[in-house]
């Protein structure tokens, strides 16, 4: 990256770290001859809370509210996989109700996160519009949340052995009925933007990566996805009851950024095919696993007395994460998502490694925009999708 | 210690490693010498392991090494249970160098630099090997266990 300057008309530009196109506090330092991108170089740390410090003196209860800061447009994911890690790793079993709540409180996040992907992307290319219209739906997803967990954004909803609270009385009709009222807004979308010829012009053939490209640089999810690689966790490990509903992995060939966007349109879609199915197909039974909640192995201690036995919504305090390892992920919309947690016999994890989907695809930008026009920076940043939230961590 | 197949095929063929059983996903774990970490990391990619998945660094023990862990998978099209092998680098911590796989895996870039921010692992052949969450001028790796936070009085305010 580092580079002698040589010609005197080389320009070092500034962008951001208060820049509305650069998605939160990503700082970019390019190298411009003339509009042309010589070279450019991200800088991070701007959002740096030290989220991975702090879940070493926590258990993973404490932890749980804190985790919708990673990604605060995908709040469903990063609370799945911080109950997902303890779980895998202590072996317990969520009830069938609680798998498919997951499942549809997941697929509802996915599509308000490529909601407020896609408006944002359209504004850095200069289309208002699209920007005002995402919120309309983007907030019917927020209120069904809200009617579910309480919260609109940080809902602090997903346990150890299943989730907090039950769905309320009628909240699946109206479920359903958002899935119609969205798929007409996803037709709406794809009449409005996907045969623009303004758009196009802006997007076909820009920040194009190979296929091997994209897995040699780690990329996840949609940005793997555009290029041709057939690879969604929720199909290759399936967790959850993913596996019980009929939908397809989106995928172009392409690799440039129309194809992510299509990649994401068609995302929308799909979860909205899982959703149907899973409201139709959820089981009755409780929705959170009982037993979770106590699991220190010591004897009698007082919080496996009777009067703490059933007591509602917590694991115990003394929920223990014994000392083994291991790596699980979930596909975020963002891409993967995952979480190296290692346990030591205690209450909190020795070490908590977070895979953030947007830390490892902000990588390849510096290759992508080299060569490139400026205005161009903000299609290929908008189409990799990132949240300085996750990045930074 | 039971050894998986990957140890076995690496035995076959005279490369120096020791397995560490398995993860309790039963992912196959692997310990490699910093030394030998740089050949290996090309025989890895070369078998196939063409995804590194994760790189994550953590302290052993307070007082002990140093780990560097990769994660790695094959993609391949049309598989459903992608092989996947977990590896295993450690460093002492008065001297914690590792070769740098970014020369094999491109996502090793942030993630290893990440890595030398938390835990101050020197990456041998990174091509910007700086901090990058925290600010140039921060002294001390956070993640460490013996790590002091300055400038912390909210515990002894709290007595």
């Amino acid at each position: 990256m580092s580079l002698s300057l040589k010609r005197k008309d080389l320009m070092i530009v500034n962008m951001g770290p208060q820049h509305p196109s650069m998605h939160g506090v990503l700082r970019l330092i390019v190298t411009l001859d003339g509009e042309d991108v010589i070279d450019c170089e991200p800088i991070l740390g701007y959002l740096h809370r030290g989220m991975e410090k702090i879940a070493e003196n926590r258990s993973i209860i404490q932890y749980l509210p804190y985790v919708t800061r990673w990604d605060y447009l995908a709040t469903m994911f990063t609370e799945a996989i911080t109950v997902n890690a303890p779980e895998f790793l202590e072996n317990i079993q969520i009830p069938k109700r609680a798998s498919y709540i997951r499942v549809i409180m997941l697929e509802l996040s996915r599509i308000a996160s490529h909601l407020l992907w896609l408006g944002p992307f359209m504004a850095d290319l200069g289309a208002q519009t699209p920007f005002f219209y995402i919120f309309r739906e983007r907030e019917l997803i927020y209120d069904l949340f809200e009617a579910v967990t309480g919260m609109r954004m940080m809902h602090n909803y997903f346990r150890i052995g299943g989730v907090a609270a039950d769905l309320p009385y009628g909240w699946m009709d109206k479920c359903l009925d958002f899935c119609d009222y969205f798929l007409q807004g996803v037709v709406e979308y794809q009449e409005l933007i996907t045969q623009n010829p303004i758009f196009l012009e802006r997007v076909e053939g820009v920040g194009f990566i190979s296929g091997e490209e994209a897995v040699n640089w780690g990329l996840s999810g949609p940005m793997l996805r555009a290029s041709g690689i057939q690879w969604d966790l929720r199909k290759i490990d399936p967790y959850e009851s993913y596996n019980q509903f009929d939908w397809k992995v989106q995928w172009q060939k392409e690799g440039d950024s129309l194809a992510r966007y299509l990649v994401r349109v068609g995302e929308m879609r799909e979860s909205i095919k899982i959703i149907q199915q899973a409201v139709e197909k959820i089981p009755g039974g409780p929705y959170e696993n009982l037993e979770a909640r106590r699991f220190k192995k010591a004897k009698n201690p007082e919080w496996n007395d009777f009067e703490y036995r059933f007591l509602g919504k917590k694991p115990s305090p003394n929920f223990e994460l014994s000392k083994q390892e291991l790596y699980v992920r979930v596909e975020a919309p963002k891409g993967e998502l995952g979480i190296y947690l290692v346990g030591d016999d205690s209450l909190f994890p020795w070490r908590w490694k977070i895979r953030p989907p947007g830390f490892i695809n902000l990588q390849i930008l510096p290759q992508l925009v080299k060569k490139m026009k400026l205005a161009d920076i903000m299609t290929i940043l908008g189409s990799i999708d990132i949240i300085m939230g996750e990045v930074d961590r | 210690m039971q050894q998986g197949w990957l140890s076995n095929w690496l035995v076959k063929h005279d490369v120096v490693h020791r397995s560490l059983g398995f993860d309790h996903r039963g992912v196959e774990t692997l310990q490699i010498k910093a030394g030998d970490w740089d050949s290996i990391a090309v025989i890895l990619y070369v078998y196939g392991y063409n995804y590194l998945r994760s790189q994550c660094a953590y302290d052993v023990a307070p007082g002990g090494s140093l780990a560097s862990v990769y994660h790695l998978t094959r993609i391949q099209y049309g598989i459903d249970n992608p092989e996947e092998v977990c590896i295993k680098v450690f460093a002492q911590k008065d001297n914690p160098r590792i070769p740098s796989v970014f020369w094999v895996w491109r996502s090793a870039d942030f993630q290893e630099r990440e890595s030398y921010d938390m835990v101050g692992i020197s990456y041998d052949n990174h091509p910007r090997l700086k901090r990058i969450l925290m600010p140039e001028s921060w002294i001390g790796w956070p993640l460490r266990k013996d790590y002091i936070t300055p400038n912390f009085y909210e515990i002894q305010d709290a007595h």
